[in-house]
């Protein structure tokens, strides 16, 4: 395959996400703008542009309409996603690292980071599709401890939040009633990537501790783990073929304590269930920082520490893959 | 301002106007002529043909393709702009479920190779030819003061060389290049490939580019143990080269193996079996 190279970018690229459709591809990277993408030809649409810093996080609700994205200038911002238009800022007092839209499109949480004093937290604040004005008062605010909060998601129908902490423990939030239900330690190192499942029953993480694991939703029982042998930096799972893809590789600061023969900085192909490699890409040349899948699992995105986003589209080879058992 | 010549103006301020040129067969032939950075001036031919591929999208996705640009693209041109877009290498992506296997025995072939090479560092100390110390030649502090050994024992050992040279022979010991099959312990690797000749070996033909040892193995040890199967794999592509060799310990579980493999289907391709020598052992 030929994967379509994106350079919207300056600094190593934090998260990109597809739209629900699959035809729109945002990216955010430690610069400042967010770039809006045509998946099938890698054209760029458009740019939000009014962030002072890193920009963390992005996402966008069903009907992508309305972009939301997070950043180290201690805001969260609220675009009209088709004209690049800023509807609405949030304000924190720190870091925001995570954004996510509900699955129904009414409530979006935000994770803060942990900095001068102040804790980490959850926040939930709600959308209203209908008018540009927001309401700057959070319907919870959950406190994660022990540890800060890294991730977080929304489980099935919105009646949970998992958040994966930064001792590699998750916890899931009844989060109308500000209540844990379950707390389990699911990794030995910081909780890198979090991403549900389409239904949100089950979900994928990756840490820092050179695996990623699959936890079951409701009882965060660990089902299935992928090793490899350099930290994970992201992790996601391929909607028709059983696969999960994890990106990850030495960091930059590490590269000159350890061999030069690789950096390791591949996608990684396991096998879903039976946990096994089978098959590597490789591309970047650097650590790969954020990956994610085309809703339809006719391709993925790859976006890394060197500042490029590599958007593949599967040969037909792909899709012919079985596993024999 | 130096006065240039008419010819050299004309050359530089005129770039020749970009002509498109329809072919007979659909395509378009496009010749652009440009500057590049040493101001030399480049003409670049392309050969385009459009191809229209129809996709059936939903009502919303089809509306977001009309979206106008905005931010850092307002007013740019429909289509990939080539200072952010470009397509890159061709990359394969092969999966297999002995990925993994594969990959542990390269790193640990990669890992013995290594410890070969420093071993063999190890063993070729640097030696003077005149003090036999460990230091070049031409380094040698006794450079000036000590004709190099060689002279003196070189001459010495020519002359024992004429009454017998399997002495002179025995002499130059490790220092010297001794064949494969005069070394010590040569017998017992002739023998073995006698040993391996002797096995009752099939070739296997016509086999598909995705086949892997173990397929090979497994398709023929229900007819008996095997001593080895040997598929020829492609060194730049890693793909099978379309045939393969088994040798079985028995001669009976080769002839049934032909008899039963000659003309099976096997991975979409019909395979073509037979002895692999001639002969017919």
């Amino acid at each position: 395959m030929r994967p379509i190279l994106l350079q919207g970018h300056t600094r190593p690229l934090t998260q990109i996400k597809y739209n629900s459709d699959g035809d729109l591809l945002m990216t955010v990277a430690k610069d400042t703008v967010a770039n809006l993408w045509y998946s099938h030809n890698g054209e760029r649409v458009g740019t939000y542009e009014g962030h002072q810093g890193a920009l963390w996080t992005i996402d966008c609700n069903k009907p992508s309409t309305l972009v939301i994205t997070g950043a180290a200038d201690n805001t969260a911002r609220l675009w009209h996603a088709e004209t690049g238009r800023q509807l609405h800022v949030w304000e924190f007092p720190t870091a925001v690292k995570r954004v996510e839209f509900s699955h129904d499109d009414r409530y979006v949480l935000m994770v803060t980071e942990e900095r001068m004093g102040h804790k980490s937290a959850i926040y939930v604040f709600p959308v209203d599709n209908s008018t540009p004005e927001q309401s700057n008062e959070p319907i919870v605010v959950l406190r994660p401890s022990p540890s800060k909060a890294t991730m977080a998601a929304w489980s099935y129908l919105d009646k949970y939040i998992v958040a994966g902490h930064d001792d590699g423990s998750l916890t899931l939030y009844d989060w109308k009633y500000e209540e844990v239900v379950r707390q389990a330690q699911a990794h030995d190192g910081t909780i890198t990537d979090l991403q549900m499942w389409k239904d949100g029953t089950y979900f994928i993480t990756s840490s820092k501790d050179k695996t990623a694991r699959l936890f079951e939703t409701n009882t965060l029982n660990p089902l299935k783990m992928y090793k490899a042998d350099t930290g994970v930096n992201t992790a996601t799972m391929t909607p028709t073929q059983d696969l999960v893809i994890l990106g990850g590789g030495q960091a930059a600061s590490e590269v000159t304590t350890t061999s030069s023969r690789q950096g390791k900085f591949e996608s990684r192909f396991y096998h879903k269930v039976f946990e096994d490699e089978v098959g590597r890409l490789k591309g970047h040349f650097g650590p790969i920082n954020t990956l994610a899948m085309q809703p339809d699992g006719k391709g993925f995105a790859s976006g890394g520490e060197d500042g490029y986003v590599r958007v593949h589209h599967f040969d037909p080879d792909y899709f012919k893959f079985k596993y024999d058992y | 301002m130096a006065k240039t010549s008419w010819a050299d103006e004309v050359d530089e301020n005129e770039l020749p106007s970009p002509e498109v040129i329809s072919n007979p067969d659909g395509s378009r032939t496009l010749i652009e002529y440009r500057l590049n950075e040493d101001g030399k001036k480049v003409k670049s031919t392309r050969r385009i043909k459009n191809k229209v591929v129809q996709e059936h999208v939903n009502r919303a996705v089809a509306e977001r393709k009309k979206w106008a640009k905005f931010g850092a693209e307002r007013g740019a041109a429909p289509g990939p702009n080539i200072s952010t877009t470009t397509v890159g290498e061709v990359i394969l992506l092969r999966l297999s479920q002995y990925a993994a296997q594969q990959k542990q025995q390269e790193i640990e072939a990669q890992q013995q190779k290594e410890q070969e090479k420093t071993l063999a560092a190890k063993s070729s100390r640097i030696l003077c030819r005149n003090c036999r110390g460990e230091h070049f030649t031409a380094r040698c502090p006794y450079k000036d003061t000590l004709v190099p050994l060689e002279e003196i024992t070189g001459a010495s050992s020519a002359a024992n060389a004429e009454p017998g040279t399997s002495q002179a022979e025995g002499d130059k010991g490790a220092n010297s290049y001794v064949p494969p099959h005069m070394r010590a312990g040569a017998k017992a690797v002739d023998s073995m490939h006698e040993r391996r000749d002797e096995n009752p070996t099939i070739r296997i033909t016509n086999l598909s580019e995705n086949t892997q040892d173990d397929d090979v193995k497994q398709l023929c040890r229900s007819f008996g143990p095997i001593a080895r199967a040997y598929v020829a794999i492609d060194r730049m592509t890693q793909l099978c080269k379309g045939f393969a060799f088994v040798s079985f310990y028995d001669h009976d579980s080769a002839t049934e193996a032909i008899a039963k493999l000659n003309g099976h289907g096997f991975d979409h391709l019909i395979l073509n079996v037979e002895w692999a020598n001639s002969g017919g052992k």
